[in-house]
């Protein structure tokens, strides 16, 4: 009698659970699927609420023909500069990221190695459109407006904090027994980093890389402001969609698709790593 | 067949050999046919009405001057078959086939092109050879020694032939500076009025509206007081009968967006006065001032008579949807065409866009207007608002950016620059664009405006699918509003234009949406403009704005 | 020892170099600039200092109080309603049902996402005719919302959009939180209560309070700097309602280039991100020793 009705009592609650964990997937999924859906849809379907392919609208390629096609190769380059200037910042990070999360996680400073973490992290907390125009100002002053050196430094700089943090965390974590021994041996400590530590860091750099990856491919503000056409990437891109017959939605949702597919697709690869990379290391996840 | 393929890409492989060779073999053109040199068209009709019109151009082979070369244009951002960038597009392949350079368009957003090209310039990126320019930035672009004259281009042999003489001339003082030629034409813009004719005409309406309104409706309305009781009847009745209540007005006020030319143009016959004596259209401290008193640069633009037509304008779109607050330009005028709003003033677009069965309901049922009068109008000399339902006060306007080419001072190639600005221009290529809607080229010349100011006939029109009874309503109407009218609005083009315009964009859409009111915001706008006045140096504007309006100060 | 500290800094230059070039030198600089009447695109003329002239401007500027409003608005609303919202997901999340894993991973999705792009979606979305939003609401007989032209509703449209992308963010975090709570508690708790919002009030929320404090206070930091969504969205309208503070700096530096006055508004916004980054390291900095 009692363990039955604690039964179905769970069987109520774990409903109700997953009737909540459907809801909440569902919003957050939502937009991205509205988007997928009307970007197969014709302009005079747009506007409905049809969802179903085949059975309620006709799906059509010609919003993919037109973003990547023959009239798309403008499309296809700003996509180009995208991964030129988000991979171009992710090694910058990756690798001044990683020498100084080993240093911060192995050697002592007499600054306070604490101070040091919170002064790289620290970065992150800046509003960027203070340094925007000092940096469009610097950037002039070296000819490097609308280069993709401009925009991988600019990049990189905004993504070095998580590369530092996520690093630093993975060799504080790593017992420095075999790094020791290899030091006993008589390495330098630059051979103990290339051929001891960094060859397990493998997971730790791949969730890092991502990370920044994602926050260089997103950026709009600098690039707005600091690239015009060499170097223009796909978050300019994204804002002219206008015409003379107004919004087409159709273009829109291609659009924002190709824009936040691929870090979407990335993220789910770095789970691990989300929580501690995106709280600057206050919260263990 | 085969062979002469080979024959094809043998000479195509010759020509960065040997120009000499190419100008034996042939003309640009030949070998290459309508679908290669148009490959945006979306029809044969458009296709082959375009390749009549580039044969007739007769463009100057100018392969031997030019192959290899590299053109980069900015232009306002709206796709390769949007307004105004369309038909750079559109053109592009005849014109790399009569240059043998490439033509690389850069297209950038209507609300960062202020931005994009002041850091361009003044940073010495240097990007842009030419910019299709809106004519607001001349103060900038002249002050900074940003683009050159063209005087000797115009009759210079080589290049594609247009005639300057006639474009209409209240539009042709916005192409030049102080006697100079800098722009080469493109887009003539002035908004006027469109109505439904089918409805408006309809004897059972006029009935209905006389009932209602207790007096016989004026088709086509004069004055914006007519207008406004038009739109009013006509909100949220359905009168298109497709079960849901429709739209009086269709207006475009988003911010950041076009929207504050509405109210330049609404306002101007409330603002204005025309000069008593022969000339109406002579600038003295009081009549034909608009934005700046022209003996200090004091705003004029809080001035009772813009009050009141800001009042108006709100008391107008309140006969029209809310989301127009929200809409550009494409938004309000689908909704017009689409047949969902009985009213609608704005630039010539609409006239050639309703002609597209693809996106217009309305074509065979378009009236064009003049840009209406009003019947009450501020007098700034007396001090006081003159009321004359008679003799209504008209001041017409140019209301747009009349998109046209400038050339780079600081372009390396000058010369092809201008090449492809003139080939926009030349008749046949110019008269295409201004046919078809989608390219955003509105009349701008004689030769597209009716007798007795023009040349165009009907049946120019009508040949390329136009309506005859729309186009005889649209083409009068737009000439009209160039011509006919006792003065017309100075348009501004001190340095600084784009500033002063922003600000008054943003006041305004926060007096329509009722965050501020009228008089708040422009009041705001005066005193916004008194510091970008003195920011920039009072003194020196003032000598700019008296000699953009023609004004001589009295001793 | 000494050869072991050489070392160390060899490892840690070249990063500190490249932030000393790349943040702090631009930081200084736009101090600098903000003591100075510096223009681009008009007439050339000299630089002048001009000393706190911009930043008593800054008090009698009727723009600030306008865009300060929305700036409120959109802080306050949007980091109350993440940690509201994200704590309930997480509690959601923190029952031990198989499966649920995938489901965390989807829910993340939204905090990968360009916000320049979410405007844009936005945009569809929340469009006053026929996006779905409306339809929605119409569907269920709440009528037409003009999201896009009435002040106040546009203002929830950018909110809503921010609520989207970062209630995930708080989600992850907290439930993190939840989950490194020891199962003896709770079983010890068991013993008194069988109330589910006992248990969540007197251990859970306890437990998950500092984790709870540290991402309230990088959303706030995060959330003053919002500027990408309005820009899509509501391009700052309707009028100037959505415009934030974030926002007025960009068009005062880059529509009218006046940039010694923008550089100053963006030095107050600086002081406030020290001061809330300052009292979040002095939190957490503790763990960044090595023994």
């Amino acid at each position: 009698m009692q363990t039955s009705q604690l039964i179905s009592r769970r069987t109520i609650e774990h409903t109700l659970l997953w009737a909540a964990v459907l809801l909440v997937t569902l919003i957050a999924l939502y937009p991205f699927a509205w988007a997928l859906i009307t970007s197969f849809k014709p302009q005079r379907d747009a506007l409905e609420s049809s969802m179903i392919p085949f059975l309620q609208f006709k799906p059509i390629m010609d919003n993919w023909n037109a973003e990547l096609g023959r009239t798309g190769e403008e499309n296809i380059k700003a996509l180009k500069n995208s991964a030129i200037i988000a991979i171009g910042a992710t090694v910058i990070a990756l690798t001044l990221g990683s020498t100084a999360g080993y240093a911060l996680a192995r050697f002592r400073f007499g600054i306070g190695n604490r101070n040091l973490v919170s002064w790289f992290l620290s970065q992150r907390f800046l509003p960027p459109v203070a340094t925007l125009i000092p940096f469009f100002l610097l950037l002039q002053r070296f000819d490097l407006l609308d280069t993709y050196v401009g925009m991988i430094v600019v990049n990189a700089t905004f993504v070095m904090p998580f590369a530092v943090l996520i690093m630093r965390d993975f060799f504080a974590d790593i017992p420095k027994d075999l790094e020791e021994a290899a030091l006993v041996d008589g390495a330098s400590h630059l051979q103990v980093f290339l051929r001891v530590a960094l060859p397990i860091a493998g997971p730790a750099l791949v969730a890092a890389g991502i990370i920044c990856f994602t926050f260089a491919w997103n950026e709009f503000l600098f690039a707005s402001v600091l690239t015009v056409r060499d170097a223009q990437p796909f978050t300019v891109k994204i804002i002219s969609t206008g015409t003379v017959r107004g919004i087409h939605f159709g273009f829109v949702s291609t659009r924002l698709l190709m824009a936040v597919v691929p870090p979407l697709v990335l993220s789910l690869f770095v789970q691990r790593y989300i929580v501690r990379g995106l709280t600057m290391g206050a919260v263990k996840g | 067949m085969r062979k002469l393929i080979v024959l094809l890409i043998v000479i195509a492989l010759l020509l960065p050999a040997g120009n000499s060779l190419v100008s034996a073999q042939g003309g640009p053109f030949d070998g290459k046919t309508p679908e290669e040199l148009f490959p945006n068209a979306i029809d044969d009709q458009e296709r082959q009405s375009a390749w009549e019109a580039l044969m007739a151009a007769n463009l100057p082979d100018a392969r031997d001057r030019f192959s290899g070369q590299k053109l980069t244009i900015g232009v306002l951002a709206s796709g390769t078959r949007g307004v105004i960038s369309g038909a750079p597009y559109f053109w592009r392949e005849a014109f790399e086939a009569v240059t043998g350079a490439e033509l690389e368009i850069i297209e950038i957003p209507f609300d960062q092109m202020l931005t994009t090209l002041t850091v361009d310039f003044s940073t010495n990126q240097n990007t842009y050879d030419a910019i299709i320019n809106a004519s607001w930035f001349y103060g900038d672009y002249i002050s900074n020694e940003w683009i050159i004259p063209i005087d000797d281009y115009i009759n210079a042999e080589g290049y594609p032939k247009w005639e300057p003489d006639k474009v209409a001339a209240p539009l042709r003082q916005l192409l030049q500076w102080e006697g100079k030629w800098y722009g080469v034409v493109n887009d003539g813009d002035t908004q006027m009025f469109y109505y439904r004719r089918d409805i408006l005409e309809d004897p059972q309406w006029q009935a209905a509206y006389e009932e209602e309104m207790g007096e016989p409706m004026v088709v086509p309305p004069r004055t914006w007081q007519q207008v406004y009781k038009i739109a009013k009847f006509f909100n949220g009745k359905d009168w298109n009968g497709d079960g849901d209540p429709d739209d009086g007005i269709s207006l475009h006020l988003k911010v950041g967006g076009q929207g504050f030319f509405h109210f330049m143009s609404l306002s101007a016959p409330f603002a204005i006065t025309p000069a008593e004596g022969d000339d109406p259209t002579k600038v003295t401290k009081y009549d034909n001032i608009y934005w700046f008193d022209p003996d200090d640069m004091t705003p004029v633009i809080n001035s009772p008579g813009h009050v009141k037509a800001l009042e108006f304008l709100k008391e107008l779109a309140a006969t029209g949807s809310q989301s127009q607050f929200g809409w550009d330009l494409g938004e309000a005028w689908n909704n017009f065409l689409t047949g969902n709003a009985v009213l609608l003033f704005s630039w010539g677009d609409v006239g050639s866009l309703a002609q597209d069965p693809n996106s217009s309901t309305i074509k065979g049922k378009l009236g064009g207007a003049p840009i209406p009068c009003s019947e009450v109008w501020y007098d700034r000399e007396l001090g006081q608002f003159v009321e004359d339902p008679e003799n209504p006060n008209c001041v017409s306007n140019l209301v747009g950016a009349s998109w046209h080419g400038v050339i780079s001072s600081r372009s390396d190639n000058p010369d092809l620059a201008y090449y492809f600005l003139a080939m926009q221009a030349t008749p046949p290529i110019l008269f295409w664009n201004v046919v078809y809607g989608w390219t955003g080229v509105d009349p701008s010349s004689t030769t597209h405006l009716f007798p007795p100011a023009g040349e165009a006939t009907v049946e120019d029109y009508v040949n390329a699918g136009y309506d005859a009874g729309d186009v005889q309503s649209y083409i009068t109407a737009y000439g009209q509003n160039l011509f006919d009218f006792p003065t017309t609005q100075t348009y501004l083009r001190i340095p600084g234009t784009p500033e002063y315009w922003n600000i008054l964009d943003m006041r305004l859409a926060q007096a329509m949406v009722g965050e501020l009111s009228p008089q708040e915001a422009l009041d705001q706008v005066a005193e916004e403009w008194e510091e970008i006045t003195d920011d920039i140096g009072r003194d020196y504007l003032l000598e700019i704005y008296q000699a953009s309006i023609g004004y001589t100060p009295a001793e | 020892m000494k050869k072991r500290n050489r070392a160390g800094l060899f490892f840690l230059l070249p990063g500190v170099v490249w932030v000393l070039c790349f943040t702090l030198f631009p930081l200084l600089y736009s101090l600098g600039l903000s003591f100075t009447d510096k223009r681009i695109g008009r007439r050339p003329r000299p630089v002048q200092f001009i000393g706190f002239e911009n930043y008593a401007d800054i008090f009698s500027d009727n723009r600030v109080s306008e865009v300060l409003e929305m700036t409120v608005f959109i802080v306050l609303g949007s980091v109350l309603l993440t940690v509201v919202l994200g704590i309930l997901v997480a509690w959601l999340f923190n029952h031990d049902i198989p499966g649920l894993r995938v489901f965390r991973a989807i829910l993340t999705l939204p905090i990968f996402a360009a916000p320049i792009a979410l405007g844009q979606l936005g945009m569809i979305l929340f469009n006053e005719q026929s996006g779905p939003v409306n339809q929605m609401l119409r569907a269920i007989g709440a009528g037409t919302v003009y999201w896009i032209t009435d002040p106040w509703s546009a203002r929830f449209a950018v909110l809503i959009v921010d609520v989207w992308q970062w209630t995930p963010f708080v989600f992850i975090i907290v439930l993190a939180a939840m989950q490194s709570i020891p199962d003896e508690l709770y079983e010890a708790a068991r013993l008194d209560t069988s109330s589910a919002w006992t248990l969540f009030r007197k251990v859970t929320f306890p437990l998950i309070l500092p984790a709870i404090g540290t991402v309230t206070m990088l959303r706030l930091v995060e959330t003053f700097k919002i500027l990408d969504i309005p820009y899509t969205l509501t391009g700052g309208g309707p009028g100037v309602s959505t415009q934030t503070y974030s926002y007025y700096i960009y068009l005062t530096g880059l529509r009218h280039f006046d940039m010694g006055y923008a550089s100053a508004l963006a030095y107050l916004l600086v002081v406030v991100a020290i001061i809330v980054s300052s009292i979040f390291f002095w939190r957490v900095r503790e763990r960044y020793e090595v023994q």
